[in-house]
């Protein structure tokens, strides 16, 4: 009898559909979040909308976080930290993902849409 | 009890089959705990060459012999390697039900139209399933755990093409070595 038989292509074939649909449904274009959540420390600060851009001066605990956003991005412009974290941190877009300048307290998470995680730990 | 010849004659057969069953097990949890020694790059990828035994024990002698001999591995092989009733064990058990039960189901097809490759291929994915569902439900429920499906998916599928080539390689040359009972 042969190596490999009939079946044995289609069930490879059935194999490769599958595991690719599996990158399709898992790995699929990542979700754009719809809003950023400002808050400073454990207060909500704002909620502000990615739609439109402006930039604005959220004030925290050493002084004033200029906060920008354009084209449905946003970011640390500056802030009153030593190491600027924040700011090297630059744009943030996609659902979960967050910027924050913890010595002045200012935390951005972005939200809306599907939420998506930035690290596995097992 | 007298024993009949004719009860004589099961017990020596069963006899036969238990000591197959137990060297077969015993090569399968060979090839299990070496495995176990590889580091992996991926929690859950693993070669899986142990199920080259089971396939090869299902092709030449039946479903009982081949459920027996992935028992005793999952068993004996996380008794040895200390996984015993850990979530470990639990993934391992799962994933040896869910590729028999498709060892069974694909084998029913007729070995003419599928051979040992189709078969190691859907039990891999079978077996890869099983733990992602088993993981995902009771474990961690956490959307995480899922993308990480399409990589383990295609280390099942990878694995599964290797561990099917081998075992239908190892069953043509026990075909031709004229030893089989199939």
């Amino acid at each position: 009898m042969r190596l490999l038989r009939p079946g044995d292509y289609v069930i490879l074939v059935i194999a490769a559909f599958l595991v690719g649909a599996s990158y399709a449904r898992f790995w699929g274009p990542r979700a754009k979040g719809e809003t950023a959540v400002i808050s400073i420390g454990h207060d909500l600060y704002a909620e502000v909308s990615l739609a439109e851009n402006r930039t604005m001066a959220v004030h925290g605990h050493l002084g004033d976080s200029n906060i920008e956003v354009k084209e449905g991005r946003i970011r640390f412009l500056d802030s009153p930290c030593p190491g600027r974290y924040c700011v090297h941190m630059g744009w943030i877009q996609r659902t979960g993902e967050v910027a924050a300048c913890l010595p002045n307290g200012v935390v951005i998470e972005i939200q809306g849409g599907a939420r998506e995680f930035d690290a596995i730990n097992l | 009890m007298s024993a009949s010849p004719q009860n004589l004659e099961i017990s020596i057969e069963d006899r036969r089959q238990d000591h197959l069953i137990a060297g077969f097990a015993a090569l399968a949890i060979a090839i299990h705990i070496l495995e176990a020694a590889f580091p992996s790059p991926l929690p859950g990828v693993k070669p899986g060459l142990a199920n080259v035994v089971t396939i090869v024990i299902y092709l030449r002698y039946g479903f009982a012999a081949a459920a027996w001999v992935a028992a005793l591995r999952v068993l004996v092989g996380s008794l040895l390697i200390g996984t015993f009733l850990s979530p470990t064990f639990l993934l391992s058990a799962t994933g040896a039900c869910a590729s028999l039960l498709t060892l069974g189901l694909v084998g029913s097809l007729g070995r003419r139209l599928v051979g040992p490759m189709g078969l190691s291929v859907a039990a891999a994915l079978a077996h890869m399933l099983g733990q992602i569902a088993v993981a995902y439900l009771l474990f961690i429920p956490h959307p995480a755990v899922l993308s990480l499906a399409p990589l383990l998916l295609t280390a099942a599928l990878v694995f599964g093409t290797v561990s099917g080539l081998i075992a239908a390689s190892v069953d043509r040359l026990l075909r031709q070595a004229g030893t089989g009972s199939s």
